[in-house]
């Protein structure tokens, strides 16, 4: 079929005229639509125009497509000359179809596509960038603002820049770059960052270290040339700050172990053996054991190792579990802690004392019928004197029972007698004094007492051989029986058979190695590494013998 | 042809090379075994620092590179998913490069900016996947100027038709003509309503007031509510499509000050740690 389509022309324009053909003419803003109404407000199929003994215009129906969202309206009406109907901004109306055609549509465009300048106005910020937000501006306001106050107030100070009062006094100086909590006992420096931190760009120096820590040892003596043997090493390379508040320190292994690995390798006359690891590579342990020759120190396995303490204390026979024979109250059962007491750090023991630890049993009384007094502890001269003096006393002045028991025959002290005493009463009662003095002397030092725990030299006068109980045995180690407080004495001391002084009852690396591992961790041990037991500064070898410390002034400097 | 969006640029190309960078970083991280514990000063520390301020650096580099329409280097497509996956990757790098040491100071200011910029990131990653698709659902075979120009034709024809109403319903009308707003302030844009719309005011008052019309004015007054109908609908896809372009904005005006903010923190990190070395 045939139609004729008439597009009205605006004011003063002619109208146009097209020919289209087919059953059915699409209206639309489609260009392939046969009837074409160029304008956005029209959907791109807006409806469609069908022959019905007439033309009919058909909008929103089924068949039309049906995901246009533009506005439609539903209808079917039929286009006849003079009755027109709006389709958007159009009016379509029908025409008599001239000669040729099945009919003819005539097209007007009533409203030109615009919009109103309020309406306009009102609706002219449609987006963010239209309301001026900034977002350029902003960022280099941002990034200048985090620069001043981050970098260029705080780097002031070290510097040297003019702002650098600044920097020191509005608060947001270099403070803001501690990257960490300092240890405690640095915290009263921590906002003088000058006092570590003395030069720009440079590494923190030894020498701001030792401003205070001046007494700090070097890990050897200084006839192994520490110097030169740990070039390059700072304090920094092991002990670094801004870690927390506890330690600075590393406490890896691979430090030592870069060197006692093969000590010799690095160090020909090192004493040492080589370690690399306390649970698979450690040598056994050295006691320090002292005699009149001063400290040695003797590895363990390497022999048998006795004490030489010059006295008798069988460990077997006071820790008997029946107890042990005691003057006060019968048999005394004894434990460790009986004798061995923890010093004030509890790290430690006392040293054992013959008045606390042993007097109460072993008391040194000489003529127990007769009194209760003790001769004096230390030297046996004081004693000789001691025993001399009771008995002369006794022969002078003794009542007659006291003499009678003391002596051995009935009698009383030569001043209690009737009269002035002759010369040989004076001389019989002297050597009777005398002669019970020796006789009692010779008995407590040989036989009943002294002798008892002391080697006893008899001639020419009584002697007793000096004592050399050991009281550090790993004066190096950093144990703390503290820490160990849960674990029975005997685990690692075993004394419960020992029947010798001489015995030595400190434990082998195999005892601690039941419970401590290596530096890497092991199940059910305790990881381990050196500085667990052992210090890397040796307080006897200055770090710089050379130091000299620059003085109060920096100590109290600015910041 | 299927679209391929910027996470699947290249099958993944980014996204592996994100996973391999950020599981290279965490392996010798777990690996490594620090003096005293991990941080920033340790070699590892230097590496994955120095690896992440490159990438800042790259990251950053993004903006000039997607305005350089003349380069060859690479698509932006390509740029962009490597800028969002590389983006991720670096939140992995430079955890481990802080070893989780973090304070009130400026290394921690950084470390902060840098997720947050990243944060902001993957926020407008994740409405450029989402609100491309909603818009054109909204839109349908309109533009937003279509729309504009429909509603212009609406207000010439309601304003024509209400004349012959009562006083109070052609206020309505008219206040709605001359007062209803698209857009304007952020808050409109973002959320896509006006509270304070006039014309969504006139549909809700005319139930009240037009009920009370009778005979001739009553078939007026319902085909006046029609268009008023017609034209709310219009205003809410047009308002919801202004929210769909400030959405699509918005994450930007935080994502680049931030990121610039950073650049300027990052900046004073590394020149404090090496003043203060």
């Amino acid at each position: 079929m045939k139609f004729l389509v008439i597009t009205k022309g605006g004011p003063g324009r002619p109208a146009t005229k097209k020919t289209v053909s087919g059953q059915i003419l699409r209206v639309g803003r489609n260009a392939s639509c046969e009837i074409h109404l160029p304008d956005p407000r029209i959907a791109l199929e807006q409806g469609m125009i069908m022959f019905r003994d007439g033309l009919v215009y058909v909008e929103g129906e089924i068949g039309t497509n049906t995901l246009s969202t533009t506005r439609k309206k539903v209808r079917s009406v039929r286009l006849s000359p003079g009755e027109p109907i709006d389709v958007g901004p159009y009016r379509l109306e029908g025409a008599p179809a001239p000669p040729g055609y099945d009919g003819a549509v005539q097209i007007e465009l009533l409203r030109p596509a615009g919009v109103a300048a309020d309406l306009a106005s009102r609706t002219s910020q449609r987006t963010l960038a239209s309301l001026g937000l900034p977002k350029r501006w902003a960022a280099w306001a941002m990034a200048i603002g985090v620069a001043v106050v981050f970098l260029a107030i705080p780097a002031g100070r070290v510097l040297d820049l003019p702002w650098k009062d600044v920097a020191q006094t509005s608060g947001v100086g270099d403070r803001f770059w501690n990257p960490g909590p300092l240890i405690l006992a640095h915290q009263p420096i921590e906002s003088r960052c000058a006092a570590c931190h003395e030069v720009a760009f440079e590494h923190v120096k030894d020498g701001a270290c030792l401003e205070c820590h001046k007494a700090i040892g070097h890990h050897v003596a200084a006839e192994m040339k520490p110097a030169s043997l740990f070039e390059g090493a700072r304090c920094t390379s092991c002990h670094r700050e801004h870690k927390g508040t506890k330690t600075t320190h590393r406490d890896d292994d691979a430090f030592c172990v870069a060197c006692h690995r093969d000590i010799r390798a690095r160090f020909q006359p090192a004493a040492s053996m080589n370690v690399s690891d306390f649970a698979k590579d450690h040598p056994a342990f050295r006691l320090t054991l002292v005699d009149e020759s001063g400290p040695k120190r003797v590895r363990q396995g390497a022999g048998p190792i006795v004490e030489k303490s010059s006295l008798a204390f069988p460990h077997a026979t006071h820790l008997d579990p029946r107890g042990i024979r005691s003057p006060l109250d019968g048999r005394a059962k004894l434990e460790c802690k009986s004798c061995h007491q923890p010093d004030a750090s509890r790290r430690m023991f006392e040293p054992m004392s013959m008045t606390k630890h042993c007097q109460g049993c072993h008391n040194l009384q000489f003529e127990p019928a007769v009194t209760t007094r003790e001769v004096p502890h230390g030297k046996p001269a004081d004693a000789v004197t001691v025993i001399e003096e009771f008995y002369a006393n006794l022969a002078l002045k003794g009542v007659p029972d006291s003499f009678q028991k003391a002596f051995g025959v009935p009698g009383e002290g030569l001043l209690r007698r009737v009269g002035e005493p002759s010369t040989a009463e004076r001389q019989a009662a002297l050597a009777l004094a005398d002669r019970k003095a020796k006789k009692v002397t010779q008995e407590l030092f040989e036989v009943r007492v002294c002798k008892t725990c002391h080697d006893v030299g008899v001639a020419p006068e009584w002697k007793i051989a000096p004592i050399g109980v050991n009281h550090r045995w790993m004066p190096r180690a950093q144990f703390d029986h503290r820490m160990h407080a849960q674990t029975a004495c005997a685990d690692c001391h075993d004394v419960a058979k020992s029947k010798r002084s001489a015995d030595v009852a400190m434990p082998t690396i195999t005892a601690c190695r039941e419970c401590h591992g290596g530096s890497k961790p092991a199940e059910k041990k305790i990881t381990s590494n050196c500085l667990l037991c052992h210090g890397f500064h040796d307080a006897e070898s200055p770090w710089d013998p050379n130091f000299k410390p620059k003085g109060s002034a920096r100590a109290a400097g600015s910041r | 042809m299927r679209h391929y969006s910027i996470l699947e640029y290249a099958k993944f190309r980014w996204f592996k090379a994100a996973v391999l960078l950020s599981t290279i970083a965490a392996a010798l991280y777990l690996w490594h075994e620090p003096p005293i514990k991990p941080y920033g000063g340790t070699w590892l520390g230097y590496a994955l620092g120095t690896t992440g301020a490159l990438l800042i650096l790259w990251l950053l580099w993004y903006g000039i590179r997607k305005r350089s329409y003349k380069s060859t280097t690479g698509t932006v497509q390509g740029w962009l998913s490597a800028h969002v996956y590389l983006g991720a990757a670096l939140v992995v790098i430079v955890t481990l490069h802080t070893g989780f040491e973090l304070g009130w100071n400026v290394h921690t200011l950084a470390y902060v900016l840098m997720l947050l910029v990243v944060a902001s990131g993957f926020y407008g990653v994740f409405f450029y996947l989402r609100v491309p698709g909603a818009m054109t659902q909204n839109l349908g075979e309109d533009t937003l100027d279509s729309m504009l120009l429909r509603l212009a034709d609406l207000d010439r024809d309601v304003r024509e038709k209400a004349l012959s109403l009562p006083d109070d319903l052609f206020a309505l009308v008219d206040r709605s003509v001359a007062g209803t707003r698209l857009g304007g302030s952020i808050v409109r844009l973002v959320s896509g309503r006006d509270p304070a719309c006039p014309t969504a005011a006139a549909i809700d008052a005319w139930a009240t007031i037009g009920a009370k019309l009778k005979g001739e004015p009553a078939k007026l007054g319902k085909d006046v509510y029609s268009l008023l109908l017609e034209k709310h609908e219009l205003l809410q896809r047009a308002r919801r499509d202004l929210r769909h372009k400030a959405l699509l904005d918005l994450w930007l005006y935080v994502h680049v000050p931030l990121a610039f903010a950073l650049l300027a923190a990052l900046v004073a990190h590394v020149v404090a740690v090496f003043i203060y070395w």
